[in-house]
C-alpha cells in the first residue's frame, strides 16, 4: 500500500486499478495515531470500499479510524444516488447508532455528594445489557407510528417536551421510512425494547465541563464550566439488528442480478435506484426514527431520574443528538458542481457548517454540534462543524476515540472489580450488567480521543469548543 | 454422559479491534454448525448457567456454505435475543449448501440464573470461511458487537 502523506494531518492511498479501486483514499491522522492506524486493516478496508460503484469523491477515513466489517469504522463515503449503489455494511447493524448530549442546571459540586445515588437510580431506571423489556409499553399498531415518526412520538405521547425533536439532527426523524420494509422478525425484537441501553461500548455518562475552548459557541449551546452534562449512547437496537440482518441476506442473490462483484462480502451493496435499495432505505429510515425514538425515551427516563435524587428544580435540556451510523441523501459540491449524493457514515458524524438549513435555528450562527465521546475513564468533546468539512469531507467528521486494542486483549490479565476501583479513585463511579462490558471498554482499549480531535480540529474538519470529563458511567 | 455436563462447543476467539471472531472444528459439516452455534452462544451468554431443557427447532437457507452459516447463526442469534431463549446443545439433522436443519436445547431467559456477556448485533461476511479441509470442516466467523 503507498500512502503518501499529504500534510501534518492528511494522508493519500493513491487509485489501484488493479484492486478495483474507483478513486483514492484520504485519511485524516496525526503521524502517531497513523502508526497505530496500520496496525489493523483498516486502510485494507477504506480501500475496499473505494471499489463501490458509483462513488464520489475519495473514499475517507477519519482519525478514529479502526478495522470493522466492510466498512471501517470511521470510514465515509458517497455515492451518487441516480447511479451508485447503497450498502447496508456502509451504515451498520446498528442502524442510526447515535449520541445526544444533555446538560443539567447542576454543578459539579452540587452533585458529587449524591453521585452513587444518581448512579443506582439511573441503573434501575433504564434497563441495560439484557436486562429485559424497556419501561415503555408499545403495541404493534404505535410500533409502525414509532416507525415513521421518530423522537417526535415520543414528544406527542408525553416522553419529552417539542423542542427535544427540534434539537435532534434531522428533528428525530428521517422522511421516507416505511414500516412496510421492516420484517416481522425486526418489529418483534424491537417492540419490547423501546427505552433500553443495549451492550457493547452503548453507555450513559454523567460529566462535568472541564473546559470551554470556545466561549461564544459555548455559550449558544448553554455550557458553562462546572456545569454538569449527560451523554448517552444507544441505536436501534435488535430491530435495527434485525433489519441489516435481513437485506444482507437479499443482497447476495441481487448483488449477483446486477453482476456487482466485491471484494469483502460484507460490503454487500445494490444499485440505490433498485427495488432492493429502495426496501432497504425505506427501512433503515424505520431503524432510525426508532434509535432517535428510543434516545429520547431514554433522555425522559433520565429527567426522571435526576429529579427523583435533586428534585424537580433540577432540568435537563437536549443541546444536540447525532447518529453516526447512517446513509443519508444530501446536496454537496463535488469539483464545482452540485450533486445529488448518499452519504454513508459508518462510524462518523455529520458536522454541517454554520448557517446550513439543515441544523436549528439556534445553531446557525455557530455551526451544527459534533458530539464526540472518548474512553469511560478519559473525556468527550463537542464541536462545531465547518465549511471545511462541507468542502473535503461532504460534512463529516470521527465519531469518538476509536479502538486500539481488541476486546480478547483488553480482557486479558485484567479483573473487573480492579478496573473499577481504579477509575473510583480518579472520581468516575461505573456500573454495568456485565463484567466483560467494564473490562472490554477499559480506557487502555482506546485511542487518545484529544488526539483524535485535534486532528479534525487542526484539518479545519471542525472546530473545539467543551471537552467534558466523565463522574458516573452506566456501561450497557 | 449428563449432556448438561458436557463442555462448551470446540472453539477459539480471534482477535479484533472492535468486534469478535471465533475460529471452529467439525469432524463433519453437521457438527462444524453445532459448533459454530456454540460458540456464537458462549460469545453472549455465560453458557454454564444455560440448561439443556427444552428442544428449539432451527432452519436455515443460503446460496453456500458462507452464507448458510450466517444465516444459520443469525437463527440462533434470533432465538436468544427475539424468543429470549439462550440454547447450550446443538444438533444438526441435515446440512447442505443450500439448507440446513436441526435444533438447538436451551430455556427461557430467567434474570436470576443467566448471565448475559455482551450483545452480539448480527453475523457478518467479514472474513467469513467455511470449508472443507483435510480431515474436516473449519470455520471462521467474525461478530458485530
Amino acid at each position: 500500500m503507498n500512502l503518501e502523506p499529504i500534510d501534518a494531518f492528511r494522508f493519500r492511498i493513491a487509485r489501484d486499478e488493479r484492486r478495483g479501486m474507483r478513486t483514492h483514499v484520504v485519511v485524516y491522522a496525526s503521524q502517531t495515531l497513523i502508526d497505530q492506524i496500520r496496525k489493523d486493516l483498516s486502510l485494507e478496508q477504506a480501500m475496499n470500499v473505494a471499489t463501490l460503484p458509483g462513488i464520489v469523491g475519495p473514499s475517507l477515513a477519519m482519525p478514529d479510524i479502526h478495522q470493522g466489517y466492510g466498512f471501517p469504522i470511521g470510514g465515509v463515503a458517497a455515492t451518487d444516488v441516480e447511479t451508485g449503489v447503497v450498502s447496508p455494511g456502509g451504515v451498520g447493524f446498528d442502524i442510526n447508532c447515535g449520541v445526544r448530549l444533555v446538560r443539567t442546571t447542576l454543578t459539579e459540586a452540587e452533585v458529587r455528594p449524591r453521585l452513587r445515588d444518581l448512579l443506582n437510580q439511573l441503573f434501575r431506571d433504564i434497563p441495560c445489557g439484557t436486562g429485559g423489556a424497556g419501561p415503555v409499553k408499545i403495541s404493534r399498531q404505535q410500533l409502525a407510528e414509532v416507525l415513521v415518526e421518530g423522537a417526535g412520538w415520543m414528544v406527542k405521547n408525553g416522553y419529552g417536551s417539542e423542542r427535544d425533536a427540534e434539537f435532534a439532527e434531522e428533528s428525530g426523524c428521517l422522511k421516507g421510512a416505511d414500516p412496510e420494509h421492516v420484517s416481522a422478525r425486526a418489529k418483534e425484537r424491537g417492540q419490547p425494547q423501546l427505552c433500553t441501553l443495549g451492550s457493547g461500548n452503548h453507555f450513559i455518562e454523567v460529566q462535568w465541563v472541564e473546559r470551554i475552548h470556545d466561549e461564544a459557541a459555548a455559550r449558544v449551546m448553554g455550557l458553562e464550566a462546572g456545569q454538569v452534562v449527560v451523554l448517552i449512547h444507544c441505536g436501534s437496537r435488535g430491530l435495527g439488528h434485525q433489519v441489516c440482518t435481513d437485506y444482507l441476506a437479499q443482497m447476495g442473490a441481487a448483488m449477483k442480478r446486477y453482476n456487482i462483484t466485491l471484494p469483502d462480502r460484507q460490503l454487500a451493496c445494490v444499485p440505490i435506484q433498485s427495488p432492493e435499495g429502495q426496501a432497504y432505505l425505506a427501512a433503515m429510515r424505520a431503524s432510525a426514527n426508532f434509535a432517535w425514538a428510543n434516545r429520547q425515551a431514554i433522555l425522559h427516563f433520565t429527567r426522571g431520574s435526576f429529579a427523583r435524587i435533586f428534585g424537580a428544580g433540577a432540568r435537563l435540556e437536549l443541546i444536540y443528538d447525532v447518529c453516526h451510523n447512517i446513509a443519508k441523501q444530501e446536496t454537496h459540491v463535488v469539483d464545482g458542481k452540485k450533486r445529488a449524493v448518499l452519504v454513508h457514515r459508518k462510524g462518523a458524524t455529520r458536522a454541517f457548517p454554520p448557517g446550513h438549513r439543515e441544523i436549528p435555528a439556534a445553531y446557525r450562527g455557530i455551526g451544527q454540534p459534533v458530539l464526540i465521546p472518548g474512553s469511560m475513564g478519559t473525556a468527550s468533546w463537542v464541536l462545531v462543524g465547518t465549511e471545511g468539512a462541507m468542502q473535503e469531507t461532504f460534512g463529516s467528521v470521527c465519531h469518538g476515540a476509536g479502538r486500539l486494542m481488541s476486546r480478547t486483549a483488553a480482557r486479558k490479565g485484567r479483573n473487573a472489580r480492579e478496573v473499577q476501583d481504579k477509575l473510583e479513585e480518579q472520581g468516575i463511579l461505573v456500573r454495568s450488567e456485565s463484567r466483560d462490558g467494564i473490562l472490554e471498554e477499559i480506557p487502555e482499549a482506546y485511542k487518545n480521543v484529544d488526539e483524535v480531535i485535534e486532528v479534525v480540529h487542526a484539518a479545519g474538519l471542525a472546530r473545539k469548543v467543551a471537552r467534558f470529563r466523565p463522574m458516573a458511567v452506566i456501561k450497557g | 454422559m449428563n449432556e448438561d455436563l458436557k463442555p462448551p462447543a470446540m472453539f477459539e476467539l480471534i482477535e479484533h479491534t472492535a468486534d469478535i471472531g471465533f475460529r471452529t472444528w467439525g469432524k463433519t459439516a453437521a457438527e462444524l454448525f453445532e459448533n459454530a452455534a456454540g460458540a456464537l452462544m458462549a460469545v453472549a451468554v455465560e453458557i454454564e448457567t444455560v440448561e439443556a431443557r427444552e428442544p428449539y427447532p432451527l432452519a436455515a437457507e443460503g446460496l453456500d456454505y458462507e452464507s448458510l452459516m450466517v444465516n444459520w447463526l443469525s437463527e440462533v442469534l434470533y432465538a436468544l435475543d427475539a424468543k429470549r431463549t439462550p440454547l447450550r446443545r446443538f444438533e444438526v439433522s441435515e446440512v447442505t449448501p443450500a439448507r440446513i436443519t436441526g435444533q438447538g436445547w436451551g430455556e427461557r431467559w430467567n434474570p436470576a440464573r443467566h448471565r448475559a456477556k455482551l450483545i452480539v448485533k448480527g453475523v457478518t461476511y467479514h472474513q467469513l470461511q467455511v470449508e472443507e479441509r483435510a480431515g474436516g470442516w473449519y470455520a471462521q466467523v467474525v461478530l458485530d458487537i
